[in-house]
């Protein structure tokens, strides 16, 4: 086991176990904070994989942005910290079964599958071409993504108005 | 990409510039007129008009656009314009003409009038989406198009925030359809992964001179098919149907069932055609590749959703929970002629759409004004309507005769070319099964219509007055239904013209 495996294997951990807290803890402040050591480990993950730009961004966007105001949140509006979430978990027997087999079948084909891998070239920067990507091949999902923010933004005004009478 | 594949790739995608640029006027629009809206509705009317002349114009007008680079032999592109799509697309702008109606008519609708202007721009973020979707060759494209289409949606459903249903219906979607999309988006990974690319011509190519492990493959399909299947409401992936389609607007849940389902056919056929499909043979049939067998797949998941949707609606005492389930029962329909995997298949498919649009979109208009003027649309509360209301009671009648499939109706001829397309490939004993459940579907329609006339009036029944606009639009609607019953050779003809999807 090398040292990179090593690494992989630590933000692995750290992932898994922050979603697990994250999903079971009573406490909806324990539950933003452990959310964000899974998205920090994610981050880690994408960095050892060499993109170094997606890491940045999901720190940015998740770890600085989302849960920040995900936090704040929490902590502006009063009384919710008291508030018990329903953490309890129904239908346990079922989900078991279905999660096992899921889970087994992506084992198999994980292990099994030869995938169109390519041999890593000296790890360069990513930005540079993933700009130039966007904005010639990848151009139309560039502005269509501007679209789907445009009408994220009417929508997110959308639901949060207050029907007056 | 160079600059004269930037302009023809443009020019290819006229509609889609058009619906974005009017999305962004409707936005400045509602910003600049604060206190009248009346005027928002022709703007989305003006903006349908344009795109729906440069659609037509698409069914000739054919070819690649964005294509990649030089690195790629193929150079085909991520958008695909052609007269499969330009079919489509004439369906969800039909349907958007008619939404804007229904809209302007709508009690729910009008009592939020000052936000009418969110409510048209989300209405051309869906149809952008839509749009997108017909034509896309490019899995980041379809995803992207699917979750611009998804997110308009969830708002709509959601839009008129007077009864807590409607909140329910925007929240039941929001996590059902983030569940799909999720799994969607991990078929594409996987897709990727295996093929190293995205686009859906270099995948068939990449497949086709592959060894490729066929467990894997299956998989990511079925999850990408999870995606589709949420989109086309087909079983197992219908749970949110019933609850969203009671609860959003009407008008919303009307444009649900036509337009975002065209979609999603459009998506399905694209998809496999694209990228399992080597040839066409001399009678029309698809030459598969044997690496996933969506024959199969198609036909099971067609009959569950068709049985399943029927008997469901046979226990619905809400006539909208009833349309519902009915629209999942012609998606299974749908779904049987996509998979004889033929042209003679997709035909059936087009024409079978075509008919549906106005059919369904016609039951509802009805239950609409039925529910503007008496506010129920439980079915016992029909009693008698059809004394008291004789136009409506007449008109629904006839809608629902077509929904059940018998002459002289359009629905009628729709039923008839699947079940020949069924015959034609040898699948009779699906066929058999298909046609036990329109005799099962015959029930619950006619049951509307026995509380509508076979049940006497009483004091309470209300008389619903309708105005000379809805009625000559009720007439609009019910003259194809009934005309091409009986003469429906030109609708015939334009679906065999449309059946070419490009890229063999």
């Amino acid at each position: 086991m090398s040292l990179y495996d090593i690494i992989f294997y630590l933000f692995a951990l750290l992932v898994l176990v922050s979603a697990f807290i994250t999903v079971t803890s009573k406490n909806i402040v324990h539950s933003a904070f452990s959310l964000m050591f899974t998205l920090f480990g994610v981050a880690g993950i994408y960095v050892l994989l060499g993109a170094d730009f997606l890491g940045v961004v999901q720190l940015l966007v998740y770890v600085g942005g989302i849960l920040i105001l995900m936090i704040f949140g929490v902590m502006m509006t009063n009384e919710i910290t008291n508030v018990d979430i329903k953490t309890g978990t129904t239908q346990v027997v079922p989900a078991i079964i279905g999660v096992g087999l899921f889970a087994g079948a992506l084992t198999s084909m994980m292990l099994r599958t030869g995938w169109n891998s390519q041999p890593s070239e000296n790890m360069d920067t990513t930005t540079y071409a993933i700009g130039k990507l966007l904005l010639t091949e990848y151009v139309l999902i560039f502005e269509l993504l501007g679209m789907l923010l445009l009408v994220a933004l009417i929508g997110a005004a959308s639901v949060a108005r207050k029907e007056k009478e | 990409m160079n600059y004269e594949n930037l302009y023809s790739s443009l020019s290819l995608i006229q509609p889609e510039i058009t619906i974005s640029v009017f999305l962004l006027l409707i936005v400045v629009a509602d910003l600049i007129f604060d206190k009248n809206k009346a005027l928002i509705p022709f703007l989305a009317l003006a903006g349908l008009i344009i795109a729906s002349v440069q659609v037509i114009l698409q069914v000739t007008n054919t070819g690649y656009a964005f294509p990649f680079s030089d690195v790629y032999l193929s150079r085909k592109g991520m958008v695909t314009v052609d007269a499969f799509g330009a079919f489509f697309k004439l369906i969800i702008i039909i349907s958007s003409f008619i939404l804007v109606y229904f809209s302007y008519v709508s009690d729910e609708i009008k009592k939020s009038e000052k936000n009418l202007g969110e409510y048209y721009a989300l209405i051309f973020g869906m149809i952008l989406g839509m749009f997108f979707l017909s034509s896309a060759s490019d899995l980041i494209l379809i995803y992207v198009a699917l979750e611009l289409l998804s997110l308009s949606s969830y708002v709509l459903a959601g839009f008129s925030k007077l009864r807590t249903r409607n909140s329910e219906a925007s929240l039941k979607y929001l996590i059902y359809g983030a569940t799909s999309s999720g799994l969607m988006l991990f078929g594409i990974s996987i897709f990727y992964g295996l093929s190293g690319t995205t686009n859906l011509y270099e995948i068939n190519t990449f497949l086709a001179s592959h060894q490729i492990n066929h467990l894997t493959l299956s998989f990511a399909s079925i999850l990408i098919f999870a995606g589709i299947g949420y989109k086309i409401s087909s079983v197992p992936f219908h749970f949110w149907t019933p609850d969203v389609y009671e609860g959003a607007p009407i008008s919303i849940t009307a444009y649900l069932s036509v337009a975002s389902k065209a979609a999603g056919f459009a998506l399905l056929v694209r998809f496999i055609k694209s990228a399992f499909v080597t040839s066409d043979d001399s009678l029309g049939y698809w030459e598969i590749l044997s690496v996933f067998d969506w024959h199969s797949l198609l036909i099971l998941v067609s009959i569950l959703t068709m049985t399943l949707g029927n008997l469901t609606a046979l226990w619905q005492n809400n006539i909208k929970r009833m349309l519902a389930y009915s629209s999942i029962a012609h998606a299974g329909y749908m779904l049987l002629g996509v998979a004889v995997l033929s042209n003679q298949g997709l035909v059936a498919v087009l024409i079978y759409f075509f008919f549906y649009l106005f059919m369904n979109l016609g039951a509802f208009f009805i239950v609409m004004l039925i529910a503007n003027k008496t506010g129920s649309e439980e079915i016992d509360d029909y009693n008698g309507l059809g004394y008291t209301s004789p136009f409506l009671g007449v008109a629904l009648t006839l809608f629902m005769v077509a929904l059940i499939g018998l002459p002289p109706t359009a629905g009628f001829i729709g039923k008839l070319y699947l079940f020949i397309a069924l015959v034609d490939a040898q699948m009779i004993t699906v066929a058999i099964i298909a046609l036990l459940n329109t005799v099962i579907a015959l029930y619950y329609y006619i049951r509307v219509l026995k509380h509508m006339f076979l049940t006497k009036s009483t004091v309470e029944t209300q008389t619903v007055s309708v105005i000379r606009p809805n009625i000559i639009f009720i007439i609009f609607m019910l003259a194809p239904v009934l005309i091409f019953g009986v003469y429906f050779g030109p609708v015939v003809d334009f679906a065999k013209r449309c059946v070419q999807i490009l890229g063999l």
